[in-house]
């Protein structure tokens, strides 16, 4: 272990005094910030867009009640006019007129279920969304036209609700509400897994270094030296936690650069999300997914002197991690499906797939996280002891790639 | 002088190939052991075990009291026959590392690093990216990387491949150095002159097997026997007519006589035909160089000599 950590503190040592790496540190994030301001910055290049003026005709007396509804900032864009206008009239004005629109409430639009949205050409259409929030009042009125008592009225427009009834859980008899979760609660629900992804995607980054390491150590013909002082396992497990803290630093430079921007822009408390005990499973699943990824890549480094003389084979080992990218639409779809299910328990697409559940999924299916992460951990002691036969003997095969014949020889020394 | 390093009756099997068989030799503290053998003998194969790079099927190896797998391998310094340097890295970074993996103290290799690299004409360069460096700078880091940490023993396999002269030279009096300190050193070289020069004793191997081993005087006496240069017109049918002459060989007026392993130099001397034309005349024992290349070439047969 000790030899172990010599290698890994070399390993760490190197690469944060290496240029490319160091640029690379920063240059991830500052690129992300870019991209994430890009649409902001042409918005900025044109002139302050001028705020539209919307002029409502409120024949129906619906304002009021919806007046909360409206942003407080473009409130003052809306004004009420006191006497109703003729459609052409309306259409010359705006013909005249920029950044402008008109609506008109009117007992004729109750009646035929449409309300017009008068705006000048420059006008987003955005804005017919924004005049939904006239719905409710206008339904609630259009059904008080049709004669219905002031309790119809409420009843007809609270709408229906489903209830679930399954015998012996307590929760039965509870009903099931169709309202949508607020973007805050999605994003408690999804901030700490996501933080469990850019670990994983972070250090399964750095992981990808250790198969150029493990090939850099063979085609410099370094090994020899190296192991005479530790063995090839010490070896091989000091790259691994070596690149293990890389992609930790990463990470943790990337979330130090990009939080507190995200944290100011969007105006939520992200620390906060990520500080839960969610965010425990989310990174040991992450780190799981590195160890067994790790594993792999240190092996196949050991067989070959060049990333570019990788055969297809080596080359197919290679995609393993994207693998769970390929599942996420029938994920997504079925969070709790058989594709998802049978992603949780195929160790090499476990770790993707079970954040990306995680993610999606309200309620945790615990025992199938548990077995998945059992399931996992023997998977990364085996692969470990495979990686192991095939760098001790590998890495010390100079100026020669090892053959799949040769690799399945190694393994079963 | 006290025995560093014991190897007894090793072998090693790479599927059902003996690659080497019985061998067995000591190092001796401030000695210098060299091990000989053509191409594929075996000896990078017996250094690997040495070194515990690889694990031997037969036999034990020693160092001062510890067996195989309890051997402090800091006290070792390895030169390997195949080696290299991680490029992108400075100088001195690479010798510290190594210095740490043997569990040498930093500072003291930091003092060490430059005071050798002064020493190998690379002073300033501790700085520099290992890719900035010729070859030759190259094989010098990687030497001093080798004995940075003081080591009991110095296995050095090939050290002097692909240097030129000069540094033959500088690692050849640095060798010496190291010996005299009492550093016990095992070195592989197919450079017979440098080894003669620089060894004490040797141990040939040639298809896995010990062949020679013994001090150099030891093997030249038992091995080298007399050669005759004559430079004259002579006559070859004449030549191999003169007693315990074994072979001839001639190159124009040069004849090399190569005489029988009994033979006394200078009662052979003065029994040489009067009629023989010579302008020049030398007698001296035949090289290492030449038995390696008899042995090798199996022109030579040799029995087992113990030292």
């Amino acid at each position: 272990m000790r030899n172990s950590m010599k290698v890994a503190k070399w390993e760490y040592r190197r690469n944060m005094k290496n240029k490319s790496f160091i640029i690379g540190l920063f240059v991830t994030p500052l690129l992300f910030l870019l991209f994430f301001n890009l649409p902001s910055l042409f918005d900025d290049s044109e002139e302050e867009e001028a705020p539209v003026s919307v002029y409502v005709y409120d024949e129906l007396n619906v304002w009021d009640s919806v007046q909360s509804a409206l942003p407080e900032d473009e409130l003052s864009n809306w004004s009420l006019m006191s006497d109703p206008m003729e459609e052409t009239e309306i259409l010359d004005e705006l013909a005249n007129s920029e950044k402008t629109a008109y609506l008109l409430l009117t007992e004729e639009a109750i009646q035929n279920g449409s309300v017009k949205v008068y705006m000048s050409e420059d006008v987003d259409e955005n804005l017919v969304y924004q005049a939904r929030v006239f719905e409710q009042p206008l339904v609630i009125k259009q059904l008080e036209s049709l004669g219905l008592s002031e309790e119809e009225v409420a009843v007809a427009s609270q709408g229906v609700t489903f209830e679930s009834v399954v015998p012996g859980e307590e929760s039965s008899g509870t009903a099931i509400e169709l309202e949508e979760e607020t973007p805050e609660e999605m994003l408690q629900r999804i901030v700490p897994i996501a933080f469990g992804g850019v670990i994983l995607f972070s250090i399964l980054i750095t992981g990808m270094m250790i198969f150029q390491s493990a090939s850099q150590e063979k085609k410099e013909k370094v090994a020899e030296i190296v192991l005479s002082s530790l063995t090839p396992e010490e070896l091989m497990k000091g790259k691994i936690w070596g690149y293990f803290a890389l992609g930790i630093t990463q990470v943790a430079v990337w979330m130090a650069l990009i939080l507190p921007f995200l944290m100011w822009k969007i105006d939520l408390p992200l620390l906060e999300y990520i500080l839960v005990p969610e965010t425990l499973l989310s990174v040991a699943i992450a780190i799981c997914g590195y160890l067994l990824f790790a594993s792999i890549f240190v092996g196949i480094g050991a067989t070959v002197e060049d990333i570019s003389s990788t055969s297809n084979f080596q080359g197919i080992l290679f995609m393993f991690p994207f693998l769970p990218f390929v599942l996420i639409a029938p994920i997504m779809g079925d969070p709790s499906g058989i594709i998802a299910q049978v992603g949780t328990f195929f160790p090499l697409t476990t770790p993707g797939v079970l954040l990306l559940r995680l993610a999606v999924l309200d309620t945790w299916p615990w025992i199938e996280i548990i077995i998945a992460l059992v399931v996992l951990v023997i998977t990364i002691w085996f692969f470990m002891k495979l990686a192991g036969k095939i760098f001790k003997t590998g890495i010390l095969m100079y100026g020669k790639d090892a053959t799949p014949k040769e690799i399945w020889k190694w393994l079963r020394q | 002088m006290g025995t560093i390093l014991t190897v007894e009756n090793l072998g090693k099997s790479f599927k059902n190939t003996q690659i080497i068989k019985d061998i067995s030799f000591d190092v001796k503290q401030g000695e210098i052991m060299a091990v000989l053998g053509p191409n594929g003998a075996g000896k990078t194969t017996t250094i690997r075990n040495i070194m515990g790079i690889m694990y031997p099927d037969e036999g034990s190896i020693t160092f001062h009291n510890h067996e195989q797998n309890e051997i402090p391998r800091h006290k070792i310094g390895y030169l390997p026959e195949e080696r290299g340097l991680y490029k992108n890295v400075k100088v001195m970074d690479i010798l510290l590392y190594f210095a740490e993996l043997k569990d040498y103290p930093l500072q003291k290799a930091k003092v060490r690093a430059l005071e050798y690299l002064e020493k190998f004409g690379l002073k300033g360069k501790d700085k520099s990216s290992i890719e900035e460096l010729s070859k030759g700078m190259g094989q010098k880091v990687q030497f001093i990387a080798s004995i940075i940490h003081e080591p009991e023993l110095l296995i050095l396999d090939e050290p002097f491949s692909g240097l030129d002269p000069v540094s033959q030279e500088v690692f050849k009096e640095e060798i010496i150095a190291l010996a005299k300190k009492g550093t016990a050193i095992l070195l592989s070289s197919h450079q017979m002159n440098l080894v003669e020069q620089l060894c004490d004793r040797l141990f040939m191997i040639h298809q896995g097997r010990k062949v020679i081993y013994g001090t150099i005087d030891d093997v030249k006496r038992e091995y080298a026997n007399f050669k005759c240069t004559i430079n004259g017109k002579n006559d070859r049918a004449t030549l191999e007519t003169i007693p315990n002459v074994v072979r001839v060989e001639q190159n124009e007026d040069i004849s090399i006589l190569y005489l029988s392993h009994d033979v006394e130099a200078g009662a052979w001397l003065k029994q040489l035909p009067d009629h023989l034309e010579i302008k020049e005349l030398s007698i001296d024992r035949v090289s290492l160089h030449e038995i390696f290349i008899d042995i090798a070439t199996g022109k030579k047969e040799v029995g087992v000599q113990n030292a």
